[in-house]
């Protein structure tokens, strides 16, 4: 079967080499290529990596998210370090008004918080994991359901075709951002009953997963509508006719023959959707509709820290550094992605 | 022609339709308890019957949507402790909360909403064409790089963040409050300037970008190089005879952005205090006012698809190839 591939993976390593001819010249002298690959030249994907690996500003960019990955994954571990946790109070750090007393010290590296005086720098570190949890869950979810349905959609046509297409145009159609905000009491009201016999625990939890589930359930159309797009054109080329006349299987056309063909537009969507998704959260939790207290969030803290920013600016900018950092770097590493991935964009 | 506009109008109106049996069947026919809400938590349960046959939640779930249809195309009865209330057509019920038609506050915020959008559009076009056509002219000079790389910058931030970061320290421009355009224009421009120009700078960066591809590949035609050797001035060629070529992709985006500006202006409107559709949703949400709720959405999906129809439409008559399609 890789036989009938072959043509169209060194067409297209032609098309992504020919904006850089210094990549495919080192890309001679790597000695990490293995032999068989060496014969054929490289794939798209690994030119594409390769091209990422030269781009400065995507090491760094990657260097920035593996950090705050690091510090979700690790957050016990570093409050530990620090001795504090992020539910404890300390209102005895607060003055009568709710202002903390103390500054950033040994014991409370960012200071303590207005009002509760729970600890800032444990908050911060727990802040940086709903962000991640939420944004990698929904666009793991939202990818594998965009991929599936496109590919189907595109490979099988007819009625099934425009019934999926019919159910792409009417969810990328709807106001999610509203909905977004509606479905979460319904969810609440469906689960643990009225808003006034449900805990502090279930609401942040049933927020938490209809957060996901919303998400989810807009985020996928926009993908499958674009694979659909490519599996219509991917499926008149020779090596699928051949596939199909050897008595292939059609599910491994679609996964073995369709979708390595379909690496670059998941990939770039993938690299997009991430920091989107990121905003989306902490956007949702900072109006009051995404996640809530007792859980660290940054939406959760920047939405209480305005009305301090002028008394306690710290407070304020921590969640706003760390969501501005995390966010920047990704996107501008999606850029770098797009532009690897993607030769048309090469200038 | 004319047969695609007509299939186009029916997908509209079934993904209209849709949406409202779908969203009305999660708001009222999912198992949540409006009336306990609005009763609170000392009520008794012939006072949360009562609410609830006022509320015409004791019908059967067929029922209850089509007196909700007929509400919206013939207006419908309420009876509310014996006494019957009249409301008229587009009628969308009454808020729990605020016992106010949903159609008059939704006719309140709507013009909040489109006066943010409007004037920020007006913003980010005129400033994007403008810096996209000068990053476009000095393509690849160190001052192009500079202009798209803080266009980039800016598209990253999270609006939300930035947004709220201009709330709280820009002080110098005018508090942001919301004045009617037909009381006072002065005062409405004043306390809109703010929402405009945070979400205008926004949206510019990434008009920039567009504007810039646009022009770069309307510069490269043959037309312009016929203009420069006419002798014309290089700002005449540039301005009159590239922007007016780049400006048709522009305005496609520009089209298909709109709706979603609409909805995005959410984020505005809460950091900015101003009463549009954003801030009725939320408000809504805290109080689980559900006839408002479900109001904001479909008009927010009745918006959407129509605006979405609307540049579709205009497409095939700017468009000869989509014709084919």
């Amino acid at each position: 079967m890789n036989d009938r591939v072959e043509p169209l993976i060194d067409e297209e390593a032609r098309l992504a080499g020919q904006g850089s001819g210094t990549t495919l010249a080192t890309a001679a002298a790597d000695v990490a290529v293995p032999p068989r690959d060496r014969r054929r030249g490289k794939s798209p994907t690994a030119i594409a990596l390769g091209r990422l690996r030269q781009d400065r500003v995507a090491i760094v960019c990657g260097g920035v998210f593996l950090f705050f990955v690091l510090v979700a994954i690790f957050a016990p571990l570093l409050a530990k370090l620090e001795g504090q946790d992020p539910y404890t109070l300390h209102q005895e750090l607060t003055d009568d008004y709710g202002f903390p007393t103390i500054g950033p010290t040994a014991e409370h590296w960012f200071g303590v918080e207005p009002r509760l005086g729970r600890d800032l720098f444990a908050r911060w570190v727990y802040g940086a994991r709903p962000s991640l949890i939420v944004a990698t869950s929904v666009t793991v979810i939202t990818t594998v359901i965009g991929v599936v349905a496109g590919l189907i959609a595109g490979f099988a046509g007819g009625w099934i075709d425009r019934i999926l297409s019919w159910v792409i145009d009417f969810v990328l159609s709807l106001p999610y951002l509203l909905f977004a905000i509606a479905l979460p009491s319904v969810l609440l009201a469906v689960f643990v009953g009225t808003a006034e016999e449900a805990s502090g625990d279930d609401v942040s939890r049933i927020r938490f997963f209809s957060l996901i589930l919303v998400l989810s359930l807009f985020g996928w159309a926009g993908l499958a509508r674009l694979i659909r797009g490519e599996v219509l054109s991917l499926r008149e080329r020779e090596f699928i006719a051949a596939a199909k006349v050897l008595g292939v299987p059609t599910r491994t056309v679609l996964f073995r023959e369709l979708l390595p063909n379909l690496v670059a537009p998941i990939v770039i969507s993938v690299s997009m959707a991430l920091p989107g998704y990121i905003v989306t959260e902490a956007g949702l939790t900072f109006l009051g509709v995404g996640l809530t207290e007792p859980t660290p969030s940054w939406g959760v803290t920047i939405a209480s820290a305005q009305n301090f920013y002028s008394a306690d600016p710290l407070y304020l900018w921590l969640p706003v550094a760390g969501i501005t950092i995390l966010v920047l770097a990704l996107s501008l590493l999606g850029d770098a992605v797009r532009d690897a991935f993607d030769p048309r964009t090469r200038r | 022609m004319l047969l695609y506009i007509l299939k186009r109008v029916l997908s509209a109106i079934s993904v209209v339709f849709v949406a409202l049996v779908a969203s009305f069947a999660l708001f009222f026919l999912a198992p949540t308890d409006p009336a306990g809400v609005i009763c609170g938590n000392r009520c008794t349960p012939e006072r949360v019957a009562d609410i609830r046959s006022s509320l015409g939640l004791d019908e059967p779930p067929a029922e209850q949507i089509t007196g909700y249809i007929k509400g919206i195309f013939a207006g419908r009865d309420f009876t509310n402790g014996g006494t019957v209330q009249h409301c008229d057509a587009p009628c969308l019920g009454y808020s729990y909360s605020l016992g106010q038609p949903v159609t008059k506050l939704l006719a309140q915020a709507v013009p909040v909403t489109i006066s943010v959008v409007i004037g920020a559009a007006v913003v980010y076009l005129f400033l994007g064409a403008l810096l996209g056509t000068m990053a476009a002219q000095r393509r690849g000079s160190p001052s192009d790089k500079l202009l798209m790389g803080s266009a980039i910058t800016i598209n990253s931030i999270p609006y939300f963040v930035f947004a709220l970061l201009v709330a709280l320290y820009v002080t110098v421009l005018p508090h942001p409050q919301y004045t009617s355009f037909l009381s006072n224009p002065i005062a409405w421009a004043g306390g809109l300037v703010a929402a405009w120009l945070t979400l205008g700078v926004t949206n510019t960066a990434s008009y920039t970008r567009y504007a810039r591809a646009s022009m770069i590949e309307s510069l490269g035609q043959d037309f312009v190089r016929t203009a420069r050797s006419k002798g014309i001035s290089e700002r005449r060629v540039v301005y009159r005879h590239g922007l007016r070529a780049a400006l048709t992709p522009l305005a496609t985006i520009f089209g298909i952005d709109l709706a979603g500006q609409l909805t995005g202006a959410l984020f505005t409107e809460s950091i900015f205090g101003l009463p549009g559709l954003g801030v009725l949703t939320l408000r809504a949400f805290n109080q689980y006012d559900l006839p408002v709720l479900m109001g904001c959405v479909l008009l927010g999906a009745v918006v959407l698809v129509v605006m979405n129809l609307v540049v579709d439409i205009v497409y095939t008559f700017l468009d000869p190839r989509v014709r084919l399609g």
